[in-house]
Order: structure tokens, then C-alpha cells, then sequence
């Protein structure tokens, strides 16, 4: 079992631009929420109800294939700074900063899989992989999803599926979100037709680090809606199809930009790609606007000094949370935006393993 | 750039949605104005949380003559809090608030019946439930497309599977 550090200093898998369409597809999760039976949902459950469905799913976990060796963290032992690490690297969201007892994560190798215990659900499993994979992740999860159960019983009705705290979940329990850069369609002012159109084939759409992620360096994470009424396959199905839509309409306004910009864009690439390696001082902000300059510039073969897992890599390890974690204390902004130009510049003379 | 339409020469790129699908078009400013295009964009899809209450708060106004039930028999939330927050307290609100949720499931996902995954736990009839569900909606369209041999063949197969059913005990279609 690995520890904490030791997952800090690993790459998450789902980074690592290994999978299909990684030019514009950083990666796709397939999350699946679920509830013990007989349990009241964790807002209404009290302390004992908590633990016990705490420590029930911590010992199916260990007793599964897929998580038996994994890095078991229990919330209420963890420090503030930890739980932020763990919501900038998407494997809990914003409710687990507040203290509540009973939660605990449990990451697998390399958070390519997990699962979360009473947030708003007794149980989320989520499983992550690298470029666009829906089918893939949806056929891992349920193969994790079926080890559990063989120690878990589950709430379920014959009518409404899988019963979930939020009726936004019910049914399948399951979110399939798509990871994407779109910043060709964000550069040629398509995105809002084109983010208009998703809403109405059944998809929404967030930023990946909240909206100025989106705006900023044209990040976005793209959802099914719906979670009952279809089945599994089709719901992992349909996000494949409307992602690879998107990747097609991305792509040509990528060519297009290329094309009419020529010099323009190499310059603004190389500009970004020399901000990032040489300046000392970089805000969040920046940082967004020159990552996505940078990935820009690695997949249109603009830049071939950096890879694209590195660049990557970037978005998340100079979220302040990191920052904090790796000085030891909260730095202030100012000082962080220090630390994140160091950073940069030690990964990007560090990251061109190609 | 020339128009998708007409073939003449095309001012302004849009993303369309036809059958489900997105794609470029490209289009002349006349071509455009005829569907009515560049005016106004759908905005963005808002969290589904905001949906949820967006909902809530029709399905309230609908049904302010019907008094709901005041609190979940199980697990004791009061219906106004679910109304707050959006989340249910256990397994029985659903039984608890079903005349509000229906509505509600209902128009975020367009059908009101899980046709997902079954947990490996779950009673065996589960399986047989939906198969005469479905039997039951193919029974529906024969008889509405006049295919009474295989109208009948389908009847005879719900009943089977009706009967076998009411032999384990309980009714059990939900
Ligand atoms: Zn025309
Ligand atoms: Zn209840």
C-alpha cells in the first residue's frame, strides 16, 4: 500500500496522454453513486450509522482485486491541506474540506480508480482513464462495482434503479464526464453555439477548475444528464458520440487557427512556451492561459520540446492546494505565484522525456 | 467558403444540431437569416442543481392545492427541506414523496423507469418484472397495428410470467 507522499509524487494515470484523441481529450471518468440498504443517506444518517457503513465498505474494498492494495485515507485523520490535494486532483469534491465523521477515500494505482465514502452518497466509485474512453471506464467500474457487491447490499428498487441522496442521480447512479481542451473553438468564438447544442442533446458542461478554467484556457468537462431511462452502455455510448463531435468540430477550428494565424500563432505559442520557462512570478490565471497556449502548441507540432503528459501534469500540480502541501504552509498568493513559476520551470527543463 | 445551402459564397460558420448530432455548416448571410441563425445563443448549461430547484419550485406552484406529505415516514426529512436542499434523507422518501418525484425524474430524464444495471442482490424477479413490462408495450403496438395472432401470443406470455410470479407471493410489479 503506498502512502500519500508517495501518491503526490506519481502522476495520476488519467494525466499521462496515453489514451485515444489525447490532443484534445485529457481523460474520462465514469463514476458510479450508491447507497447501503437500510442506511439513511449519510445528511441523515447519525455518527454510528456513518462509521459502520464506513468500515463495511472499507473492508469489501480490501477484500476486492481492484482496491485491495490501495492508499486508504480516513477523513477525519487527514489535515485540511491533504483534503484540499485530494479535491484539486478531482478525487473528492468541495464537501470534504468541511469535517463530518465517516469519510474516507480509497485510491487505487495511480487514481485510476477509487471510491469515496460518505459524501453525498455512502458510496461514489469512479473510474479514470487517459483520453476518451467511456466504454473502457464504464466496463472497469462495473467490474469493481460487482466485486463489491458481493459484501455490500445495495438500494434498489425494481422501478427506480439505484437510489441515490440526489434524484439528479437515480437510476444508473452513473456520470460519465469527458475531460476536454477545447481552445480552438473557445480562439475562434464557436464554443457558446457549440456548448448551446450540447445542453440540448443531453449533456452539460462545467469548467474543469470551475468556470475561469473554461473561459481562461477553454478546459471543460463535458456530463450526461440523464441517469435513468437507459442503460449503462448507451449512456457511455452517447457521451462517446457527442465528445467525438466535439473533438471533430475542435479540430477543424484547431486547423483553421493554424492555417490564417501561421507565424502569429507560432510566435504566441513560443511566447507562452518562453513565459513559462523563464518567468518568476505566475498567477493561476496566467497559468491557465499559458498551459493552454502550451498544449495548443505540442499538438499542433508547434513545440517539441515538452510533452504533452507534462503539460498536462502542470493544471494540476500548481493548484494552491499542491503549493501549500509542498511548502509546508499556507505561502499566501503572492508567494505562491513565486513557487508556481519555480515549479514550472523545474518540470517543463525536467518534462521532455520524449 | 461557399454556403451549404445555395452554394454561394458563405459569411458566417455555426455549429448545427441535426438528428442528434453536431456539425459545421457553413452558411451566406441569406441562408442564415432564413433559419433565423445569429441572434441568440442557448446559454450555458447551468448546474443541474439549479435545474432541480428550478423544477421544484413548478412542481410546487402545481401542486400548492395538494397538500404533500409533510416529512418521510422512514427517516423523518420534512418535504421543505428536500424542497431547500435537493437531496432526499433514505431509500423510503421515494416512497414518501413519490407524487412530487415522478413529476420531477420524470422531466430531467424524460422516462420514469430504470432500464440499467440490476445488483446481483437483487431478487430474482426483478429480471421477470421487466420482461413483462417490455411484453406489455409490445402487446400495446400489436394490437394497435392490428397484429392480433401476435397480440395474442403475448398475452399468453405475460400471463405466464404473471403467474409464475403470483405463485412466489407477492404482486411486486412496482
Ligand atoms: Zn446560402
Ligand atoms: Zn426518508
Amino acid at each position: 500500500m503506498g502512502t500519500f507522499e508517495q501518491m503526490l509524487a506519481t502522476q495520476p494515470g488519467w494525466l499521462d496522454a496515453s489514451g485515444p484523441i489525447s490532443n484534445v481529450v485529457l481523460s474520462t471518468r465514469v463514476r458510479l453513486a450508491r447507497n447501503l440498504k437500510g442506511v439513511p443517506f449519510p445528511m441523515r444518517a447519525d455518527n454510528a450509522d456513518l462509521e459502520r457503513v464506513r468500515d463495511r465498505t472499507l473492508a469489501a474494498a480490501s477484500a476486492s482485486n481492484y482496491l485491495s492494495d490501495a492508499l486508504v485515507l480516513i477523513m477525519d485523520e487527514s489535515s485540511q491541506s491533504k483534503r484540499e490535494i485530494l479535491v484539486e486532483r478531482h478525487l473528492t469534491g468541495r464537501e470534504f474540506l468541511r469535517d463530518s465523521p465517516g469519510r474516507a477515500v480509497v485510491i487505487g494505482d495511480r487514481e485510476l480508480v477509487s471510491a469515496v465514502i460518505n459524501e453525498e452518497d455512502h458510496l461514489r466509485l469512479a473510474c479514470l482513464r487517459s483520453g476518451l474512453e467511456p466504454m473502457d471506464a464504464w466496463r472497469l467500474v462495473d467490474r469493481l462495482d460487482t466485486e463489491l457487491e458481493r459484501n455490500l447490499h445495495y438500494s434498489y428498487s425494481s422501478d427506480w434503479g439505484y437510489l441515490t441522496s440526489c434524484p439528479t442521480n437515480v437510476g444508473t447512479g452513473m456520470r460519465v464526464s469527458v475531460l476536454m481542451h477545447l481552445v480552438g473553438l473557445v480562439r475562434s468564438n464557436r464554443i457558446a453555439q457549440v456548448l448551446g447544442s450540447i445542453s440540448k442533446l443531453g449533456l452539460s458542461v462545467r469548467g474543469f477548475y470551475g468556470e475561469r478554467s473554461a473561459a481562461l484556457g477553454g478546459f471543460f468537462q463535458v456530463s450526461n444528464q440523464m441517469t435513468l431511462g437507459q442503460s449503462e452502455d448507451d449512456i457511455a455510448y452517447m457521451v462517446e458520440r457527442v465528445a467525438g463531435q466535439l473533438v471533430t468540430l475542435e479540430l477543424e477550428a484547431r486547423s483553421e487557427l493554424t492555417e490564417k494565424g501561421g507565424r502569429k500563432i507560432e510566435d504566441e505559442v513560443h511566447r507562452a512556451h518562453g513565459i513559462l520557462t523563464s518567468a518568476r512570478i505566475i498567477s493561476p490565471d496566467e497559468m491557465m492561459v499559458l498551459c493552454s497556449s502550451l498544449r495548443f502548441g505540442i499538438t499542433e507540432g508547434l513545440i517539441d520540446s515538452v510533452d504533452l503528459a507534462t503539460a498536462n501534469g502542470l493544471l494540476v500540480s500548481t493548484q494552491p492546494g499542491h503549493l501549500k502541501h509542498f511548502n509546508g504552509r499556507d505561502p499566501g498568493p503572492e508567494r505562491r505565484d513565486r513557487m508556481r513559476a519555480d515549479l514550472i520551470r523545474r518540470e517543463l527543463a525536467s518534462g521532455s522525456s520524449a | 467558403m461557399i454556403c451549404d445551402e445555395c452554394g454561394r459564397p458563405a459569411t458566417i460558420r455555426f455549429v448545427e444540431t441535426v438528428n442528434g448530432e453536431m456539425r459545421l455548416m457553413r452558411l451566406c448571410g441569406e441562408c442564415a437569416a432564413a433559419r433565423g441563425i445569429g441572434l441568440s445563443f442557448a446559454p450555458l448549461a447551468g448546474p443541474l442543481v439549479n435545474m432541480l430547484m428550478g423544477f421544484l419550485e413548478e412542481v410546487g406552484a402545481q401542486d400548492s392545492v395538494e397538500v404533500p406529505e409533510p416529512a418521510c415516514s422512514e427517516c423523518g426529512l420534512p418535504y421543505d427541506e428536500f424542497r431547500r436542499t435537493g437531496k432526499l434523507g433514505c431509500a423510503v422518501c421515494y416512497t414518501s414523496f413519490e407524487k412530487e418525484l415522478r413529476p420531477l425524474i420524470r422531466r430531467i430524464n424524460g422516462s420514469t423507469r430504470h432500464t440499467g444495471r440490476i445488483p446481483t442482490s437483487a431478487p430474482d424477479d426483478v429480471e421477470s418484472i421487466r420482461e413483462v413490462r417490455r411484453l406489455k408495450v409490445d402487446l400495446e403496438r400489436a394490437v394497435r397495428g392490428e397484429e392480433y395472432e401476435r397480440a395474442a401470443e403475448l398475452r399468453d406470455r405475460i400471463r405466464d410470467l404473471e403467474s409464475k410470479r403470483s405463485e412466489g407471493g407477492d404482486d411486486g410489479d412496482v
